[in-house]
């Protein structure tokens, strides 16, 4: 069971991703759990999370975030703006599985 | 242009970066965070107790039992929110430190507390709740900064009472912050006291007139609120969250105007600004998300030929009548186009001084202060925000209007460059 955790502004843009996220994780018979934070959730999230995608609006939050991260031990990246503006799951799961080394 | 657009981003990740994670932005954002779900629930109350016509429906004094049995709703939430956003601020920088979050909170309040004015009209042991709200609010932010400070400041110097082993932690605990308060919040005693030999009398007064007015004064008029509408379309032009970065200066100028108006609202008096929370997260925000892209999304359903604008269209909608605007603004894509840069700059500062004018000659009434959540939909949210007037709904469909016409050229030449590539595809 993989976690994958999504931080935007307020959660909501990047909820959009998530449901896409699961049906494409779904399709491929990947047993993950995905969900959607406001960027000032995240750091207390991180904690039950494999991986921390940033909504590319967020990106100036990498750095604060990296922090936490790197405390807890998970990798983190900003979501590329062209899946991110398809709202493609398949493109930023396969995004997240690359980060966690699977 | 790629290298001045490489130069520009350069510029703005950097600031967009300190003002978002300036710890004492971040915790005033914090603040705000806290008080919402109050401020909410009251602006609820408020429009459920000023619901149109009903004083006709069921006569004056009815409606007036009515107003007085809704009326604590507000005023305990709404109407005192400064109350709520220093335990917010003092919490969240505490928090920040690593200490005991909760007294920061406490000790901000009390602080803040001591600076208020404990008499009204003679009657001392009140505290006018106009304090606690729209008046109070500037000093109520810089005294929890500096109360979060001060007890940071004591704490690190260990200057606490040790229990022995064996103490409950809970009592210990309850003893460890006992020095630090009590010397954080005397510093506040005598501030007070000093500030009551001077001609301001109270330390809110001198906040107010000193810092406060001028700067809400600034912040109410039309070329700041530009301004402040240009930073946030250029922020989101390189794909950063511009709102949330502007928000982060604005909020206490914005939440301050918007409580001076939910004030006279609520005392039948005529409202005093125009610009307030609402003005930005109703008018501009509000009808679509930031740029007003309900009417590229209106425009995509009508002229829209390309499959991959008809898509976007598709995508965006649901989330798009939400007020959630993402799949746009990164999938036009709006963010480093050049073929959009007029409309997504130009659109907004028109909507800004169309609504500025409709509003300050009366012809639509000015935002009640009634926070209405952003997520709500167009239409419905301009209804609230004045108030439960058609007028706010009939600017929201007028402005659309106007944003769609601006769009509409980029728009065609986008979609057109969109179709011929697609053409070329299929022909290969």
């Amino acid at each position: 069971m993989k976690r994958i955790l999504l931080a935007c502004s307020a959660g909501m843009s990047t909820s959009l991703l998530v449901s896409k996220m699961k049906e494409s994780a779904e399709a491929k018979g990947y047993e993950v759990e995905i969900w959607a934070v406001a960027q000032d959730k995240a750091p207390s999230e991180m904690e039950k999370a494999d991986v921390l995608l940033i909504g590319p609006q967020m990106r100036f939050m990498k750095k604060k975030f990296a922090k936490v991260a790197d405390e807890v031990g998970i990798p983190l990246d900003v979501i590329d703006p062209v899946a991110y503006g398809r709202v493609d799951g398949e493109a930023v799961l396969n995004k997240a599985f690359e980060l966690m080394g699977e | 242009m790629n290298k001045f657009m490489e130069f520009l981003e350069n510029i703005l990740l950097p600031i967009a970066d300190k003002l978002n994670n300036n710890r004492y932005l971040s915790a005033l954002r914090d603040g705000f965070m806290v008080a919402l779900p109050l401020i909410i629930f009251g602006s609820i109350f408020v429009v459920i107790a000023n619901f149109p016509f009903l004083d006709r429906l069921i006569g004056e004094e009815a409606f007036a039992t009515y107003q007085d049995a809704l009326g604590p709703a507000s005023a305990a939430t709404l109407s005192i929110m400064g109350m709520f956003v220093i335990v917010g601020i003092g919490y969240s920088l505490t928090k920040h430190y690593e200490l005991e979050a909760i007294y920061g909170g406490v000790v901000a309040l009390a602080a803040f507390l001591i600076l208020t004015p404990q008499v009204l009209e003679g009657v001392s042991g009140v505290i006018p709740t106009a304090s606690l709200g729209a008046q109070g609010m500037f000093l109520g932010i810089f005294t929890a900064f500096i109360s979060a400070e001060l007890y940071r400041f004591f704490v690190q110097k260990n200057w606490t009472i040790k229990m022995p082993a064996g103490v409950p932690d809970a009592v210990a605990k309850s003893f460890s912050a006992l020095i630090p308060i009590t010397l954080t919040l005397t510093a506040f005693l005598l501030v007070r006291i000093i500030f009551s030999y001077t001609p301001f009398d109270t330390v809110q007064n001198f906040i107010y007139t000193v810092i406060q007015q001028p700067l809400t004064a600034l912040g109410s008029g039309l070329p700041a609120t530009i301004i402040a509408v240009l930073l946030i379309q250029v922020f989101w032009f390189f794909g950063l969250h511009g709102q949330i970065i502007i928000n982060s200066v604005f909020d206490p100028i914005w939440y301050t105007l918007n409580d001076e108006n939910l004030q006279a609202f609520q005392a039948g008096l005529e409202l005093p600004n125009v610009v307030t929370k609402q003005f930005i997260d109703t008018f501009l925000v509000g009808m679509g998300g930031s740029g007003m892209t309900l009417a590229v999304i209106i425009l995509i359903f009508m002229i829209g030929r390309s499959r991959q604008l008809k898509e976007l269209g598709k995508l965006g909608a649901p989330a798009g009548v939400f007020n959630v605007n993402e799949p746009i603004i990164f999938g036009l894509p709006i963010i480093m186009n050049p073929l959009v840069i007029i409309p997504w700059l130009l659109a907004p500062v028109v909507i800004t001084i169309i609504t500025y004018v409709a509003m300050s000659t009366g012809l639509v009434p000015k935002p009640a202060g009634i926070i209405v959540p952003w997520t709500t939909p167009p239409l419905l949210s301009g209804f609230l925000a004045t108030g439960n007037a058609w007028q706010g709904a009939v600017l929201q469909a007028f402005n659309l209007l106007v944003v769609t016409l601006i769009w509409w050229p980029f728009l065609k030449i986008l979609d057109k460059n969109y179709y011929e590539n697609e053409k070329k595809g299929e022909g290969n």
